[in-house]
C-alpha cells in the first residue's frame, strides 16, 4: 500500500529541534553527520503498519460522544468537536518496535546521544505517517463532500488517555503491529492513535482548535 | 607531566570525545587521544582515580554546564560529554572501591510502573553519571516492589523516580507510601521529574524535590550533598 510505502521524507531541521536545537543555533559538525547518517539508514529499521475506520456518530452530550458498538468518548472538548461532525474517523499506526529496540540497546550501552537522535528521528516518521493518513482521511472525506478536522489523540487535553482503549474498540481492538499496556500507552512508543471528526463544510470543524481559548498558554501540547 | 594529563583530560571532556576517534564539537583536538586513553595515561603515570576526577572529569563537566547555560552548548554537546565522564568512571570505579574511595553518591533511578518513557531517564542517568555519581538504572515500567528492593539493598543515598503521565504518576506516591512502610523512606532522597509531574506535586506525595531535567538534578544533588 503506498500509504505506508512511500518513503517518508525526514525534515533534518525538525530532528535536530527535537534534539534541543532551537531556530538560530547551530549544530555542530558532530551532532549533525550523526543526525544526516541516521536519517540516511533509518529505514531499514522501520516496518510500519496502520488501521483506520469511519463510524457515524449516535450522539452528543455535555462531556461525552457516543459512536455505538460501545465506543463512548469522554471529554468535553472533544464533544464539542463532534456535535458539529456526523461521522468520526478513528486510526492507529506505527513505525514499528526495531527502531526503539536499537535506541533501547544504544542507551543500555551508554550510548545515550545516539540513542536520542534515533528516538526523535522515530517520532519524527510516527508524526509524518500520521499527517500522510490524515491526509488520506481527508481525501476520502472530500469525495463525500464532506470536511475534516484537525487530530486529537487520547491524552490531549481533557482526553484522558485511558481512553485509548476506545480508540482500539473503535477499531475492532485488531491494530495490526500495536497492543496497549495496562496503561493504555501503545507499544512499540512510536505510534500515534486518535480520530478525526467528519462533517458538512460551513460547520467550523477544520478550525475547530481548543486551544485558542485555553488558558494553559505553557501547555507542551498547545496548537496553534 | 600529570598536570598536563588532566588539562587535556578536561580539555577532551569539554570537547565530549569519549576515544581519539572522535571528532568533538569543533574538531580541534582531532587525531589526539579523547577521555578514555588520556584516563588509562593519567593512571600508569600513577595519578589518582581521585585527582582524575575531581580536577579533570568534575571541572570539565562544570564547564559543559556553564557552556549549556550559555546556549553555546546543546544537549548533544552534553550528552557527548557525559557519556564520555560516564565511560572514564566506569574504568575509575573498580580502583575507587579498592581504595575505599566513595563517590558522590548513588543515585537509583526508574520509570515508575505503567510507564515505559525511557529517554528522558537515559538522559539524567548519563548526566548524573557525568557528574560523578554512581547510577543504578533499575529500568522502565518498575513495579514498586522492585524498587523497594534495590533501596534495601543498594542503599542508594538518593532514588529518581520518572512519570510521563498523569495515569503513571500516581504510582509514585505509591512507591513512597511503600518506602515508608518498609522503614527505607528516611534513608533515601526521592526526586521526581517527567512531564506529567511538577513541584507542587512532588510537595503532595512527600517527595524531596522535583526536577524539571537533568542539570536541575545535578544543582539539587549537589544542593544535598552541600547541606
Amino acid at each position: 500500500m503506498t500509504l505506508l510505502n512511500d518513503p517518508i521524507q525526514i525534515d533534518k531541521d525538525k530532528i535536530f529541534n527535537r534534539i534541543g536545537y532551537d531556530g538560530d543555533s547551530v549544530p555542530s559538525s558532530r551532532t549533525a553527520s550523526l543526525v544526516e547518517d541516521y536519517i540516511d539508514n533509518y529505514y531499514d529499521l522501520i516496518a510500519p503498519s496502520y488501521s483506520h475506520t469511519v463510524k457515524t456518530i449516535k450522539s452528543v452530550n455535555q462531556n461525552r460522544v457516543d459512536v455505538g458498538d460501545s465506543v463512548i468518548l469522554e471529554s468535553y472538548k472533544v464533544a464539542r468537536l463532534m456535535e458539529r461532525c456526523e461521522k468520526v474517523a478513528f486510526f492507529a499506526l506505527t513505525i514499528g518496535g526495531y527502531l526503539e529496540e536499537l535506541a533501547t540497546h544504544l542507551a543500555d550501552k551508554g550510548l545515550v546521544l545516539q540513542a536520542t537522535v534515533l528516538d526523535a528521528i522515530g517520532s519524527g516518521t510516527a508524526e509524518k505517517l500520521a499527517a500522510r493518513i490524515e491526509q488520506n482521511i481527508r481525501e476520502e472525506a472530500g469525495r463525500d463532500s464532506m470536511v475534516v478536522s484537525r487530530r486529537f489523540s487520547p491524552g490531549y487535553c481533557d482526553w484522558n488517555v485511558s481512553q485509548q482503549e476506545m480508540v482500539f474498540r473503535a477499531l475492532g481492538n485488531n491494530v495490526p503491529g500495536i497492543t496497549l499496556n495496562e496503561s493504555m500507552l501503545m507499544v512499540p512508543q512510536k505510534s500515534v492513535s486518535g480520530i478525526i471528526g467528519i462533517g458538512r463544510p460551513g460547520n467550523d470543524i477544520e478550525q475547530y482548535n481548543p486551544c485558542i481559548t485555553c488558558l494553559e498558554k505553557d501547555c507542551p501540547g498547545r496548537r496553534r | 607531566m600529570s598536570e598536563e594529563i588532566l588539562e587535556k583530560l578536561k580539555e577532551n571532556v569539554i570537547q565530549g570525545r569519549k576515544t581519539g576517534d572522535d571528532m568533538g564539537v569543533d574538531e580541534s583536538l582531532s587525531g589526539t587521544p579523547g577521555v578514555l586513553e588520556l584516563t588509562e595515561s593519567a593512571l600508569s603515570e600513577d595519578i589518582s582515580p581521585e585527582s582524575i576526577i575531581t580536577k579533570a572529569l568534575t571541572p570539565g563537566m562544570e564547564i559543559v554546564g556553564e557552556k549549556y547555560s550559555k546556549k553555546e552548548y546543546f544537549i548533544p554537546d552534553m550528552l557527548a560529554s557525559a557519556e564520555a565522564v560516564g565511560a572514564a568512571m566506569d574504568v575509575l570505579k573498580p580502583l575507587l572501591e579498592k581504595s575505599n574511595v566513595e563517590t558522590k553518591g548513588k543515585f537509583a533511578i526508574a520509570t515508575v510502573k505503567g510507564d515505559i518513557h525511557d529517554i528522558g531517564k537515559n538522559i539524567v542517568a548519563i548526566l548524573l553519571k557525568g557528574a560523578a555519581y554512581e547510577v543504578i538504572d533499575i529500568g522502565i515500567d518498575v513495579p514498586e516492589d522492585k524498587i523497594v528492593d534495590v533501596v534495601r539493598q543498594e542503599k542508594p543515598g538518593y532514588l529518581g523516580l520518572s512519570a510521563m503521565l498523569t495515569t503513571t504518576m500516581t504510582e509514585m506516591k505509591t512507591i513512597i507510601e511503600t518506602l515508608k512502610e518498609n522503614n527505607l523512606r528516611d534513608k533515601v532522597k526521592v526526586f521526581i521529574g517527567g512531564a506529567a509531574v511538577s513541584e507542587e506535586y512532588a510537595r503532595q506525595i512527600g517527595a524531596d524535590a522535583f526536577c524539571a531535567d537533568g542539570f536541575e538534578a545535578i544543582k539539587t544533588l549537589d544542593n544535598f550533598q552541600a547541606t
